[in-house]
């Protein structure tokens, strides 16, 4: 084999991994999508049929609206509370070593598992929170209230991925060579300004990326909601791929949930796009 | 220090496995019981050969009770008939679309599912199971009696005109209700005070029942210093509280005059849930989830029977399990203090076809058989349909079934005629006793499934492909309603535009067909 040759040979597995596992099932959810398509009845071609009835769809709406605002909500807290962590430990201290693992230990934690914890933490007659939140007689409806049962899942999410904002954090704070700190302290010595005029401004590439991460990973939220509380109380905690999961596997109706997938890709893509293209020009 | 860090951990070890290696077993005096019950000469005669020596097979059972209940039956049988029984649990959330997976695509990966009546229409409709017509026929296979279901039930098990369940359990919702304290005179006499008539025990209509529970709720009524409720329900999204309102709200719409509509018209598949009855329904619901803790909104089941077991709610209406669960005194302080009655009726119903109430001088009562009544449906690609019959019958002839019945942990619930006591039954109050039951609740229990199961008029089941769909989007949208999201008015338009949705892309016309074969309808 010529050696110009070679370079395709170990091309392929990669080629193959991507054809197979990246552009067919999206090609196969495209033609789908344009489908009728139930398990066990055939498939018949509608058109555009199954984006109309999406667009249509009531619940569609309201699942993309509650999707938003609990990515982010969770998201921002995830974001202020993992540089807030990180800032405070990029430095020598005693212990720290320990505090950090402890920090990132939620971060091993299965989301279904802590869906299923977050029903015992906030169990409403005799859950461990409300128990102590009673000391001040306040009780909170955390799991039968459509508003609290949204703030439930946004503290566990906020406990589950605050910790990986903080590692990625805190090596863009270890990154930040020493000199340029030494040299901003001959200007000053508040911590804040230096935060403010050195620290963030040299991580906004970091920052960039853990946002756009978390907020691709939050779209895709699905086992806090399903584990917890099914998308209840009524449709307040029904989530777009839970919307996605319940039209595909609960009805069978794989046309329409591949339509709908299409539509969440189609969302996740231009926030991330619109997304870099601003951060690219703040940080040119 | 170190030493008893160790032992402890030892014990703790220890305490892990002797946990997990538990499990139920039967005595040698319920083994030799249930494997003489539904022995016909023939099938000792078959028993002799060993007949499925060599062969095995799978049985899809809900993870859990049901689950263990039908291990419970496994050794028995194995060694009766030489063959193998590997129960495969399934969670609820994925239990249908496992099995109805394995039918698309004939795998046969189980040779009976211990299903739920309301696949029925979806299974049998598309040839997924097989009628065991023929088997029943057969004086080799272990003997239960076909008529010991009543009608009401053995509806449910057959498609057609064609048997294909084998009886087990038998799900239909009574009013379970503390005697103790509603035959409390004080309490009596502060009701009078209160609503300006005589407490009526059990109460006969909703109106009725929801101003006890009003009564009783928000106060500590058996002195334990806890403040009670009036009543445990259970609303979680996913934890089948729509089977509730279903029940309650039948007598809203059936009666003598309505004895098949609640749920669509019968020509057009348009849905019904908007009539006013339904409303009036709803609004009721929403009624008496106010007479409950609000945590109720978040419970399952299990948490609303536990409420009612602990002596926190004097009113629940509920299955079967509950009233065998109340005799467990580990979990329950309410054995000997048991009322059960069927569900309370309305002075008025609705009636769809002329658009009318009907106004009753009696309260209208309507029987249910609301819920799943998990039993045993044989593939039709299963390679030992024999056996799997064999072994379903096993777990389903007199012995097998009692033992059940009064097993409240098993889930299979009391409703073949042998369960119930007299008059109504052949069953004797000490069978019950004997199995550690309180003799009144006993009767209480069984007389309630007796007058509930052979109700004149029943609650139409929904049993047409799609069921399962139609009945989540009805548990989502009452949800709403109950949490305060929307209007109970609001909440089922909601529920009349999904339920259109489904049917639209069910095939209306096919829908049409198999809700008329359903419902027994004819022009």
């Amino acid at each position: 084999m010529k050696r110009q040759q070679i370079k395709f040979v170990f091309l392929l597995p990669a080629v193959i991994w991507v054809l197979a596992f990246t552009i067919f099932p999206l090609a196969y959810a495209i033609r789908l999508s344009f489908f009728s398509y139930h398990l066990g009845r055939g498939e018949t071609f509608v058109g555009g049929r199954n984006f109309v009835q999406a667009f249509t769809y009531p619940r569609f709406w309201g699942s993309i609206r509650i999707t938003f605002s609990i990515v982010l909500i969770a998201v921002v807290l995830e974001i202020v509370l993992g540089l807030l962590f990180a800032w405070h430990f990029n430095r020598e201290m005693r212990g720290d070593k320990v505090f950090r693992a402890l920090i990132t230990l939620p971060l091993f934690a299965t989301p279904v598992a802590v869906g299923y914890l977050g029903i015992t933490l906030f169990y409403e007659t005799s859950g461990p929170i409300n128990m102590f939140l009673s000391f001040f007689h306040i009780h909170i409806p955390w799991l039968s209230h459509p508003f609290w049962a949204k703030i439930s899942i946004i503290l566990l999410d906020t406990w589950i991925w605050t910790p990986f904002c903080f590692l990625v954090f805190l090596s863009g704070f270890r990154a930040i060579s020493e000199e340029i700190y030494e040299a901003a302290y001959l200007d000053t010595n508040s911590e804040l300004q230096i935060f403010r005029y050195i620290s963030l401004p040299l991580l906004l590439p970091i920052l960039g990326i853990v946002i756009a991460l978390r907020l691709v990973e939050g779209l895709k939220i699905f086992d806090l909601p399903y584990t917890l509380l099914l998308g209840g109380p009524g449709t307040s905690t029904e989530v777009y791929p839970l919307l996605v999961y319940r039209t595909a596997l609960k009805n069978f109706d794989f046309g329409s949930a591949s339509a709908l997938s299409l539509v969440l890709l189609g969302i996740v893509m231009s926030i991330v796009i619109i997304f870099f293209k601003q951060l690219r020009r703040v940080y040119e | 220090m170190r030493k008893i860090i160790t032992g402890l951990s030892m014990l703790c070890i220890m305490g892990l496995i002797a946990t997990m290696a538990w499990g139920y077993e039967f005595t040698p005096e319920q083994t030799e019981m249930i494997i003489k019950s539904g022995v016909t000469p023939e099938r000792e005669a078959y028993l002799k050969t060993k007949p499925y020596e060599g062969v095995t097979i799978k049985i899809a059972a809900l993870a859990g009770n049901l689950e263990q209940s039908v291990k419970m039956f496994i050794p028995a049988w194995e060694e009766q008939t030489g063959g193998e029984v590997r129960v495969i649990p399934i969670p609820y959330a994925e239990f249908f679309e496992k099995f109805w997976i394995d039918c698309l695509t004939g795998t046969g990966n189980y040779d009976a599912v211990l299903g739920e009546a309301f696949w029925m229409g979806q299974l049998a409709h598309n040839n997924y199971i097989q009628p065991i017509d023929e088997f029943m026929k057969d004086p080799r296979f272990p003997y239960w009696d076909p008529a010991a279901d009543p009608p009401s039930l053995k509806k449910l098990r057959m498609w057609e005109g064609k048997q294909y369940e084998i009886p087990w359990d038998c799900d239909g919702q009574v009013l379970y209700y503390r005697k103790d304290v509603l035959d409390n005179p004080d309490y009596k006499k502060g009701f009078w005070e209160k609503y300006g008539y005589e407490m009526p025990v059990p109460p006969s209509t909703w109106d009725e029942l929801r101003d006890i529970a009003e009564f009783f709720n928000g106060w500590d009524w058996d002195n334990d210093g806890k403040v009670d409720y009036g009543m445990a329900m259970h609303l979680k999204v996913g934890g089948q509280g729509m089977f509730h309102f279903e029940s309650m709200s039948a007598p809203y719409l059936i009666s003598p005059v309505n004895p098949d509509l609640w749920w669509f018209d019968p020509e057009t598949m348009k849905p019904l849930i908007t009539s006013p009855g339904h409303v009036e329904a709803l609004k009721m619901l929403v009624a008496l989830r106010e007479c409950g803790p609000r945590a109720a909104l978040s419970w399952s089941l299990g948490e609303a029977w536990d409420c009612f077991l602990r002596g926190d709610a004097v009113l629940c209406f509920s299955w079967g399990d509950l009233g065998s669960l109340a005799q467990d005194e580990t979990r329950s302080v309410v054995k000997g203090k048991l009322g059960v009655s069927p569900l309370p009726g309305t002075l008025k119903s609705y009636d769809p076809v002329s658009g009318k109430w009907i106004i009753f001088k009696r309260p209208n009562i309507v029987g249910n058989t609301t819920g799943g009544s998990w039993s045993p449906v044989i593939s039709a690609f299963s390679k030992h349909p024999a056996a799997t019959y064999d072994f379903c019958s096993f777990m389903s002839t007199e012995a097998a079934e009692f033992w059940n019945a009064c097993s409240g942990w098993t889930g299979v619930d009391p409703g073949r005629t042998f369960t119930i006591i007299e008059p109504y039954g052949p069953a004797k109050i000490e069978d019950y006793v004997a199995t550690g039951y309180d003799a009144s609740d006993a009767k209480e229990y069984t007389s309630a499934y007796y007058k509930n199961f052979y109700n004149p008029v029943m609650y139409p089941y929904l049993r047409v492909p799609g069921a399962a769909e139609y009945n989540v989007a009805l548990d989502v949208h009452l949800s709403e309603a109950v949490t305060g999201t929307c209007s109970p008015e609001e909440a089922l338009k909601r529920t009349y535009d999904e339920w259109e949705r489904i049917t639209e892309r069910l095939g209306r016309d096919e829908q049409i067909k198999l809700y008329q074969t359903a419902i027994g309808y004819s022009k």
